[in-house]
């Protein structure tokens, strides 16, 4: 009976308005939902919904929508028989009162556009509508060169159906920066204060950007012209002159020594070290430095520290969770030799991605065990896990509504996610044991909003992989693919990240359209050359340490002393806590043991093993807590907290590390060996500072000592303000 | 569908009365627009906050649904509180000082998952990955500085890493762990906060001065004067605890006087492991250091996430917590301090109306109970109400935004001003919050 009423209705309607087009419920209506910002998260799109009345966010689900729209409560929302009165309607204008305000006037398009579509019968759409596929926002790259004109942008819509359409009055903006440009609702940008940063457009899933640059007015900038060792100072020079920055000179020899050493091996130079760089006269000396220290074990040490920590590497002792001591210990060593060995990057990802076997003799199968932490696999972290480590990409977001910021789908996501349905462990031979491998018949998830079950695809496929094959081989194949521009990106950002302490994407596992590189070229010639490379990573090191960029020194000129994201200059960058325990170790030689470790151990070689659980947060190492070292909880980037406290101030000043440090012989021994005060004030700058004193500072030192250059205590108290320096507890 | 059609015609119009109402009433704003002008001093000067990790349960404590259904009422009996009111009866103590406190029935929030609402509750927001909140203990760090000498924000004996940190605010603002616990086994000691064995306050000076020499060059260079800063402000810090007589009573409980300890309960042993139930000592550590010049201190009792014999666990671990509570507001009442020190009871959320089939209650976020006593709350009231078995709230609900607003505007901190993150983003400290007008005396 209702149905054939609004059969009869919606006959009606189609006649009394025959000349006007018709609209379309996912086309037309659906679009005008998410521009007026009903669909958005604080109002009906959140999960449950607002003040009784739910849509889903950003309108993945139209059918739900419809649903919501015309049936839930029959007549209300939308009243074909007096279209004014729909309540949709009285809302959004703010005819009755509405927690979200007025959305429109009854004189827009918008209005107009909801109100035919209820005169039209308020129809779902009969067969397949052209869905956007695309969008562009233009002008994709605008500059404010001292004029303060606003700039129009326009995005069109490209339609499966081969059309597109201006969507400029439809889309959403927002800008990155604000303070630098900003976009106003109709899509007009207006410039603020100097910088670059990025508007964008949204519109149904898509989100674009287009560049800002606003350069200040008065500007008397005269490019410098500094040699560009290679090509990264050709990118970041191009970059820093459409800024209108100027890079700061080259560093000195003692500040690029401590640097490097820092940066690639985890500690300070020795006295040694120090001495035959300095007085190296060859013009090529730097070159050969880097060369050395990416053959060094220091340097296999560290990146296997760096990788181990974030994989959540972690040793136990409670069995049924499979992260045993001796499945971490064999990972250990094989990530260890994978690194010594300089396998490149890809295979070295596609052996643990596609391992099977036991999780104590096959070390690479506990990327699986060591991910999770817990009595058994999870597919959905899997799927977060794996992009967001190998891909910088998260996509967890998309479990339940598409990524509001990215492109990523729901389809994608549980695509993604029916690679890991099969991942399996079945106990072995002893309790501590299990094997893992890849069950081929598992069921693939199912999407969230209609139960669909969805085969495994790669991110951003068209269509799924071959389900013949090992759908973990598939997987490992296209992570590691050379055309995989996620993974070499990912890869690289992570690497110039360890060197600059900012990724040119930062956070480095956070990749969206949405936050964009710093120096998008940049990023791009990195990934380039990776691929090129083979993946090598030492090669790609070699080019970023041999960079003048890189070499910089952190003295600031006047145009950037603001700048700390396009590497004009270089940036006091705290040390982690274990690089920073280990310089403490080694320019003291103290002997620390580490909790269940031999001696000897490096904190940067440093995991956590414990006789229990391992899925928790863990430090087991209070120096290491304390500054801040990942408690690896998780694999994201933010465990790690490079932030000074108050507790560490104390800690550095007072605490039992620092004091056992300082007592740990050094200073008796530089007495026994016969050295003036001069000598030994020098030898302990060398060694903690790598560099000599000033002679200003030499003068104030021996102040300090006075007369009692023969006891140790005033010796002792220099040592103190050396390592509680900034200049020790930073890479400069 | 006409029934609908008349039901929306008369929900309508009531709203529009309702809404022409509140337009004829102008004296609320007249009176706010008064307040502001008239520039009265902040009623709290410091704030005390009891976290009761885990989401503690409404019903066996401070709301405990006599009349519900057995399967939904508190698991103890109940007990006539001085202001007349029922609570649990292992809450005795507590009752007997009802009369000094404001218990919110009607508390909601909107996660009941442990980290994020550890988070909404500390920042005021739910976790994003796009900005990171700070905590309230840093705003007021960063809002007000330190005072008489000592961290403006100190957590005993650690803070909850889910609830978040400094978050866009400079590091310096975090709080200060003791990293020690005032109510644990074996003596109490701050952590880093006395010199070495052997090192002399003259050998203390000469490192300082040493220190200075180093920065100096790099200050000298004009490398990163803001990250130079921040390094020196803490080193300024540190000395002046070090070498404070003031700062270092503050974190000690010397001197306090067996009858004080009772006051607060000593001799509680809980029946994990038999450790002492450290509650007492954690309190009365608080109101020595508040009484200092510290402003905002925040102590965490956990254990409170109870899906199992949650009966058992109120009855190991209440007598302590009523004890101490109790101890708390008398000894901050006594000392004439509890008008300028706002007392904070909270957890992240509640627990679920109906005991589960393990004898426990499950996490429940639409409503519970917290409490707010002193710093120009009202005494001896409850506020608002949940329904018949507690499942949500039923009289002045109190969303968590309202709560802290509330307690930010004790504090003289009009939490609708924007902070800037990362130097250039204005962001609300509270995003929605009200001013919970009933709370206040």
């Amino acid at each position: 009976m209702r149905q054939l009423f609004s059969l009869l209705l919606a006959a009606t309607a189609a006649i009394a308005v025959a000349d006007e087009p018709v609209v379309s419920f996912r086309r037309d209506v659906m679009p005008v939902l998410f521009r007026a910002g009903c669909n958005q998260g604080t109002c009906h799109g959140s999960s449950r919904g607002k003040d009784g009345f739910s849509l889903s966010l950003f309108g993945y689900d139209w059918k739900g929508d419809y649903f919501r729209l015309t049936q839930e409560i029959i007549g209300r929302r939308v009243n074909v028989a007096v279209p004014e009165e729909s309540l949709l309607l009285l809302k959004a204008t703010g005819a009755v009162p509405h927690t979200g305000g007025k959305r429109f006037d009854k004189k827009t398009a918008y209005y107009q556009t909801l109100r035919r579509w209820i005169e039209q019968g308020a129809l779902s759409d009969a067969g397949d509508v052209p869905e956007p596929i695309a969008i562009t926002l233009s002008p994709p790259k605008i500059l404010f060169d001292g004029d303060a004109q606003p700039v129009q942008t326009r995005v069109m819509a490209q339609y499966s159906d081969g059309s597109s359409h201006d969507v400029t009055s439809l889309a959403l903006y927002y800008s990155n920066n604000p303070s630098t440009a900003a976009i106003d609702q109709h899509g007009r940008v207006t410039s603020a204060n100097r910088g670059d940063t990025y508007v964008f457009a949204r519109f149904n899933r898509f989100t674009i950007g287009s560049e800002v640059i606003v350069l200040p007015s008065d500007a008397d900038y005269k490019w410098s012209d500094p040699p560009a060792h290679n090509y990264i100072d050709e990118l970041v020079f191009d970059r820093l002159q459409k800024l209108q920055l100027l890079p700061s000179a080259l560093s000195d020899d003692e500040t690029f020594l401590r640097r490097v050493y820092l940066d690639l091996t985890g500690v300070p130079p020795g006295v040694a070290d120090y001495t035959r760089f300095i007085e190296d006269n060859r013009v090529d000396k730097r070159v050969r430095l880097i060369d050395a220290l990416l053959e060094s074990e220091d340097f296999t040490d560290m990146t296997t520290g760096l990788w181990a920590e974030s994989v959540r590497l972690m040793g136990g002792g409670y069995t049924p969770v499979a992260t045993d001591l001796k499945a971490a210990e064999a990972y250990y060593q094989w990530i260890k030799n994978q690194v010594k060995q300089n396998r490149p990057l890809d295979e070295f990802v596609y052996d643990q991605v596609t391992a099977s076997g036991s999780n104590l003799n096959d070390g690479p199968t506990n990327l699986y065990t060591m991910l999770v932490h817990d009595v058994r696999f999870r597919p959905k972290n899997f799927a977060a896990d794996f992009s967001q480590l190998f891909l910088g990409v998260q996509i967890q977001c998309a479990e339940c509504h598409n990524h509001p910021f990215d492109r990523w789908t729901m389809d994608d996501y549980y695509g993604f996610v029916s690679f890991f349905t099969g991942i399996t462990r079945k106990p072995g031979a002893e309790p501590r044991e299990f094997y893992v491998f890849n069950k081929r018949q598992a069921s693939p998830a199912n999407h969230k909003v209609d139960g669909r079950p969805m085969a495994a695809t790669v991110l951003g496929g068209a269509a799924p992989v071959d389900a013949q094959l090992d759908s973990r081989i598939a997987l490992a194949k296209w992570l590691t693919s050379p055309e995989n521009k996620l993974f070499a990106r990912n890869s690289s950002n992570r690497i110039w990240a360890r060197f600059f302490h900012r990724g040119l994407v930062e956070p480095v596992d956070d990749m969206r359209i949405s936050n964009p590189p710093t120096n998008g070229p940049l990023l791009d010639e990195l990934a380039r050359r990776l691929v090129k490379y083979q993946f090598d990573q030492r090669q790609l090191i070699r080019d970023i340490c041999n960079s003048r960029t890189y070499q910089l020194s952190s003295q600031p000129n006047a145009t950037n002393q603001l700048d700390d994201r396009q590497f004009s200059r270089a940036r006091l960058r705290r040390l982690r806590s274990d690089v920073l325990l280990d310089s403490i170790i080694k320019v003291t030689g103290w002997d620390r043991p580490f909790r269940n470790f031999p001696k000897g151990t490096k904190a940067i070689e440093f995991y956590p093993r414990t006789p229990g659980d391992t899925a928790q947060p863990l430090w087991f190492d209070d120096f290491l807590k304390t500054f801040g070292r990942s408690s690896r909880n998780s694999i994201c980037a933010c465990e790690t907290k490079p932030e000074p406290t108050l507790s560490q101030t104390l800690h550095m000043l007072v605490g039992d590390n620092t004091n056992s440090a300082i007592r740990a012989g050094l200073v008796p021994q530089l007495l026994k060996q016969g050295k003036s005060p001069p000598g030994i004030i020098e030898e302990l700058f060398i060694r903690c500072v790598s560099r000599k004193p000033t002679s200003d500072e030499l003068a104030a030192m021996l102040d300090l000592v006075g007369d009692e250059v023969e006891g140790r205590a005033a010796y002792e108290d220099i040592l103190w303000s050396l390592l509680n320096s900034t200049e020790f507890s930073f890479n400069r | 569908m006409p029934a609908n059609h008349r039901n929306r015609i008369d929900r309508r119009s009531a709203v529009q009365l309702a809404a022409g109402g509140a337009l004829g009433l102008s004296l609320p704003a007249l009176l706010r627009a008064k307040e502001s002008s008239s520039e009265k001093p902040p009623a709290a000067k410091s704030v005390i906050h009891l976290y009761l990790t885990g989401g503690f349960a409404a019903q066996e404590s401070w709301d405990p649904k006599p009349e519900a259904p057995t399967d939904y009422r508190g698991s103890f009996n109940v007990i006539k509180t001085k202001t007349g009111h029922h609570f649990s009866e292992n809450f005795t103590r507590m009752a007997g000082v009802a009369d000094k406190m404001s218990v919110i029935r009607s508390m909601h929030c909107k996660i009941p998952d442990h980290g994020q609402a550890a988070y909404h509750l500390f920042t005021g927001y739910v976790p994003t990955t796009v900005i990171d909140y700070p905590q309230m203990g840093a705003v007021v760090s960063q809002q007000f500085g330190p005072r008489q000498n000592l961290p403006p924000y100190v957590a005993i004996p650690d803070k909850v890493s889910s609830t978040g940190g400094t978050g866009y605010l400079s590091s310096k603002y975090g709080a200060f762990e003791l990293h020690a616990d005032p109510g644990g086994r074996g003596e109490f000691k701050v952590k880093d906060f006395a010199l070495p064995a052997g090192v002399t306050r003259k050998q203390l000076d000469r490192r300082r001065r040493a220190r200075t020499i180093l920065e100096n060059r790099l200050r000298q260079q004009g490398v990163d004067e803001t990250q130079l800063g921040t390094m020196d402000e803490f080193y300024q810090r540190a000395y002046t605890l070090l070498s404070s007589p003031e700062a270092r009573a503050a974190f000690s409980l010397d001197g306090e006087s067996q009858a004080t300890r009772d006051l607060y309960g000593s001799g509680y042993v809980l029946s994990y492991r038999r450790q002492p139930a450290a509650i007492g000592a954690r309190l009365m550590m608080a109101r020595r250091l508040v009484a200092a010049g510290v402003r905002l201190v925040t102590v965490r009792y956990d254990g409170w996430d109870n899906h199992v014999n949650i009966r058992g666990a109120f009855t190991d671990k209440a007598p302590a917590l009523d004890h101490s509570i109790a101890g708390l507001l008398t000894d901050l009442d006594d000392r004439g301090m509890l008008d300028e020190t706002l007392v904070m009871i909270t957890s992240e959320f509640g627990r679920t109306p109906r005991i589960n089939t393990s004898n426990g209650r499950d996490h429940w976020a639409r409503s519970y109970s917290m409490i707010l006593a002193g710093g120009g709350i009202t005494r001896g009231q409850v506020y608002g109400a949940s329904d018949a078995t507690a499942s949500e709230p039923a009289k002045n609900p109190v969303s968590l935004e309202d709560f802290l607003y509330t307690v930010y505007h004790q504090l003289g901190i009009d939490a609708n001003n924007e902070l800037l993150a990362f130097g250039i983003r204005p962001i609300e400290i509270i995003k929605g919050g009200k001013l919970v007008k009933g709370l206040l005396a």
